[in-house]
């Protein structure tokens, strides 16, 4: 999906508005389509609300399984596509799209845009093998714990849940360093009904190193119920510790008190 | 002065705060008191005694349109205040902003759908909708009489555009409604609600 500058598409859980593309297939006989395989989505603010989705271009992979014989020279893969597109408006699209490919005994040579899919695929959430996850629920927060495997530290990370009602998309996550590894909390959804199983989703971090770069991990762990307590929520990027939001209000209200005392003391004299 | 320095830090303080309210089942519903389409004052402890929905509206958003196009949105409203519900339809639109309305526009637009909600309120400024936490349009609220919410979610199961998926769909506040007036517990009080997000 090539999106044009300013608008978004969403992701399986699209946060808090939105939909996700939906395909309906129309397979020749004995194919099988596999789901969306989701690349890590990113955090679409629309206003006060957090959204789950993909801005720019976005490509989906989506794995087509043929039978064992097949009886005609070639096959056409249809299949209806239903999507939303927002910017400060919506717009719901829908298109029927078809490829016909031919059918052979040898396999094909391949096209020049075989590496693309090796690129794509590459850019997938990774499974996280080497890493140890250990995930908490409670009223106050869902806690994961992260030890990553050897050689990776991050300096920050966010967690996109694959399922609604199950923590608050617009809220910050609190994020801090433990013993070989760092632990992310996320306020539960406000209507949540009650800590999830398993907790299931995208683990995106900061890695450190020279230059910026993300990594994306795939994550689904069981969920102990507990009651962790939320993390402090980092201070950089724009956010600033409540603090430093206090001392700030305080001195504009300091401000706004002299200015009113000085009025008074003018018209006094 | 430092108490007038430290009313005004609250104040600016409180008000950064209310943009993570939300309204939680089986708690007390936020009060609002917020304008209708004559400019007259209505606030939902009026409605005390009475089963009230509250409907977030956005008559331009295709998810709303989803809903009245079909005549969903229109049929639920009929059907449940002949049985003396309070349906309150609320857009927080903001000025410039898609689905704004004024007075005599929202009238304009409730006639000509045929509409029958008890109310229209306008809620320019978004304090009713943030107070709800509301995110889309439409996001759906059942108060029961005695003011306590008893659901907070999507209009159906279906999150989609598309007004062929209206027949088909399980309709969360009709059957909200209906339990709570045989006096039984709402069997989903709480879902993930679907649509464009609230223009605030």
């Amino acid at each position: 999906m090539k999106l044009r500058k300013g608008w978004h598409t969403y992701w399986k859980n699209p946060g808090d508005a939105g939909l996700p593309l939906r395909i309906t297939w129309r397979l020749p006989d004995g194919f099988a389509a596999g789901p969306i395989e989701w690349p890590a989505p990113e955090r679409i603010p629309e206003g006060p609300s957090i959204s789950y989705g993909y801005q720019g271009e976005v490509f989906l992979p989506i794995e087509i399984t043929p039978p064992d014989r097949i009886a005609a020279d070639s096959v056409t893969i249809e299949g209806s596509f239903e999507w939303l597109e927002c910017k400060d408006v919506c717009l719901p699209s829908s298109s029927l799209l078809a490829i016909t490919l031919p059918v052979g005994s040898v396999p094909a040579s391949a096209s020049p845009r075989a590496s693309w899919f090796t690129e794509v695929r590459s850019r997938m959430p990774v499974p996280a093998a080497g890493w140890n996850l250990n995930a908490v629920a409670g009223p106050r927060a869902i806690s994961l714990a992260v030890r990553p495997s050897p050689g990776v530290s991050s300096r920050g990370a966010y967690l996109f849940v694959d399922r609604p009602l199950v923590v608050d998309h617009s809220a910050l996550q609190g994020f801090e360093r433990v013993e070989e590894g760092f632990r992310l909390t996320v306020p539960p959804a406000p209507n949540s009904q009650g800590p999830p199983d398993r907790l299931t989703g995208v683990l995106v971090l900061e890695a450190r190193g020279g230059a910026r770069s993300r990594i994306a991990l795939a994550v689904d762990v069981p969920v102990t119920v507990g009651d962790p307590a939320p993390a402090p929520i980092p201070s950089r990027r724009g956010w600033l510790p409540a603090t430093v939001y206090v001392a700030a209000f305080f001195l504009a209200g300091l401000g706004l008190a002299l200015l009113l005392r000085r009025a008074g003391q003018a018209r006094r004299s | 002065m430092i108490r007038i320095a430290t009313l005004s830090c609250l104040l600016l303080l409180g008000s950064y705060a209310v943009g993570h309210a939300a309204a939680i089942v089986g708690k007390p519903a936020p009060a609002i008191a917020l304008k209708d389409t004559d400019g007259k004052t209505v606030r939902l402890a009026d409605f005390k005694g009475k089963l009230v929905v509250l409907e977030w509206v956005n008559f331009q958003c295709p998810f709303v349109r989803k809903h009245y196009g079909s005549g969903n949105m229109q049929q639920l409203q009929k059907t449940y205040t002949e049985k003396g519900i309070v349906w309150i339809s609320i857009c927080s639109s903001a000025p410039g902003k898609q689905g704004y309305v004024t007075g005599p526009e929202a009238e304009t637009l409730i006639e000509e759908k045929d509409a029958t909600p008890t109310r229209f309120l306008l809620d320019p400024k978004g304090v009713a909708g943030k107070a709800y936490g509301a995110k889309t349009t439409p996001h759906m609220f059942v108060i029961d009489p005695k003011g306590i919410l008893i659901y907070n979610g999507a209009i159906d199961d279906k999150p989609s555009t598309k007004p062929d998926d209206v027949p088909t769909a399980r309709n969360y506040v009709a059957a909200a409604l209906v339990a709570a007036m045989a006096g039984e517990t709402v069997e989903v009080s709480a879902t993930q609600p679907y649509g464009c997000s609230v223009k605030y």
